[in-house]
């Protein structure tokens, strides 16, 4: 059992609570605890910068100094709470002048900067490992083609060294062929999909988020798969921002974790874009070989 | 006319190394949003570069950019340009320059929530930001749609230690704006 301390953010407390039900499902399939973070605060997303950037930084460092007690790397699913928490994580490690500020500002909390952050893509390549996930599948899902969609801030970060390949990153290409999908490769992995400016600005918004499923379309994909509760809320939104063409479900890395592992989606109903088409075309075969009969086998 | 101090204030506000700017526009390239913009991301450095002090602050394109970071990550120069439009969207609002006041409004609504409670009160913030636009039925359908589908936070968004973040809030907002 690893245990990770938790931290959600907004998104997964309100608009994508089944995806943190999702996560839970898979992660503990593969012996992976979580404990929340206790008294976790909002990390500022996109705005606190904008506003006022030491007051982001302190936002941030809050909660960083709450899980540095915690004493387990810090696990962030949201692409946006993630790259906040490393960009604050890394500059208050670097930035005496800076940490001094903020601490002083959080008192008596306090913040080093010594904690490990991590992704949920980072969580199933290291904890889960490719190997032990394919052959824990249940279900086929060779019939369902998908995109990878990581969003723009997963792996764009500044002065540092990601986790994976800044503008063409692969790692959960290689996450989602270990599960069995057919996964396609296209141009729009890390297209912006406008989410920052869905309320003040909605027609850039719909212009590049339709752009994004156009492209999934035209690759023959059955649907988006992505990690990030922000992406993949402005996606499944297009019905309401006004398009008009047809739609894919978009879903989360862990659901296709539970269709492999389940045949189901616990959250099924909380997609705007319906997700039936896809799941039919998985849940129906069995794999002969499934984990749990090689086991009886003997032959695991 | 040019202000050649520019320059130096803008490394100053940004922390970034502007002046390493060859032209290359390579950022402007792969903008996504770059066809609304009114300055394109290159000319923006440029312009600092040359003391264009009022262009820049009053043009639109720092209020464009969807702060994707594509930009930053593709200079070859190590400029983070996303960052510098950031540090310039304070200088514009600091001076009432700002061609655009609608992301400032919001994120500032967006920041009041999370001061008030310690987590983003979405309905709230957005009610809050639909009123000050009186724009109260163009979204109405989606927020129903995304009610019926448990997608609107009905949860408590206040933290315990809100008297702790308060303090946070108060210590750093006295020192200085803007940050
Ligand atoms: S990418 Fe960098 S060096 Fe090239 S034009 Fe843009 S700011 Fe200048
Ligand atoms: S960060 Fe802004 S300027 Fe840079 S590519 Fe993205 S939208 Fe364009």
């Amino acid at each position: 059992m690893r245990t990770l301390t938790y931290y959600p953010g907004c998104s997964l407390k309100t608009s994508s609570k089944f995806y943190e039900t999702s996560i839970r499902e898979v992660f503990s399939a593969y012996d992976i605890g979580l404990k929340e973070l206790d008294d976790w605060s909002c990390c500022g997303a996109s705005a606190a910068h904008t506003i006022n950037e030491t007051i982001a930084h302190a936002l941030v460092a809050r909660n960083l100094s709450l899980a540095e007690q915690e004493n387990y790397p810090l696990f962030a699913p949201c692409s946006a709470c993630y790259n906040r928490s490393k960009i604050t994580n890394e500059r208050l490690r670097a930035d005496k002048e800076l940490r001094d500020e903020v601490n002083r500002a959080n008192e008596p909390l306090k913040c080093l900067g010594t904690l490990e952050v991590k992704n949920i893509i980072e969580v199933l390549s290291e904890y889960a490992g490719v190997e032990r996930i394919a052959r824990k599948i249940a279900y086929d899902l060779s019939g369902l083609k998908v995109v990878p969609y990581y969003g723009c801030v997963l792996t764009r970060i500044m002065n540092m060294e990601t986790f994976d390949d800044k503008e063409n990153p692969t790692s959960m290409d290689t996450l989602l062929w270990a599960t069995g999908a057919e996964v396609a490769e296209w141009p729009f992995k890390m297209e912006c999909c406008g989410a920052s400016k869905t309320l003040t600005n909605k027609e850039t918004t719909l212009r590049l988020s339709s752009s994004i499923m156009d492209m999934a379309i035209t690759m023959g994909a059955d649907a988006i798969v992505t990690p990030c509760p922000l992406c993949q809320l402005n996606l499944d939104i297009l019905p309401y921002l006004g398009r008009g063409a047809r739609n894919l479900p978009v879903l989360f890395l862990s659901e296709i974790f539970e269709l492999a592992l389940f045949g189901k989606l616990s959250g099924a109903g909380s997609h705007i874009i319906p997700v039936d088409e896809a799941i039919k075309k998985v849940i129906k075969v069995k794999t002969i070989n499934t984990y749990e009969q090689r086991k009886n086998n003997g032959d695991d | 006319m040019n202000d050649l101090s520019f320059l130096n204030e803008m490394e100053k506000a940004s922390g970034e190394k502007i002046s390493g700017c060859y032209q290359c526009y390579r950022c402007t390239i792969g903008c996504p949003v770059v066809a609304d913009m009114d300055l394109y991301p290159h000319r923006v450095i440029r312009y600092i570069v040359l003391g264009e002090r009022e262009r820049v602050l009053t043009s639109k394109t720092i209020w464009t950019c969807l702060q994707c970071v594509t930009c930053s990550v593709r200079c070859p120069n190590d400029i983070d340009i996303a960052h510098v439009f950031d540090a310039l969207r304070k200088i514009a609002v600091k001076e009432q320059k700002e061609a655009e006041t609608d992301t400032w409004k919001f994120d500032q609504y967006f920041m009041d929530s999370v001061k008030k409670h310690g987590r983003l009160h979405e309905i709230e913030t957005v009610l809050r930001y639909k009123i000050e636009k009186k724009d109260f039925f163009g979204d109405a359908k989606m927020g129903m749609g995304m009610f019926i589908k448990g997608r609107m936070g009905i949860l408590p968004h206040n933290i315990k230690d809100r008297k702790g973040l308060k303090e946070m809030f108060k210590r750093l907002e006295d020192k200085k704006i803007g940050g």
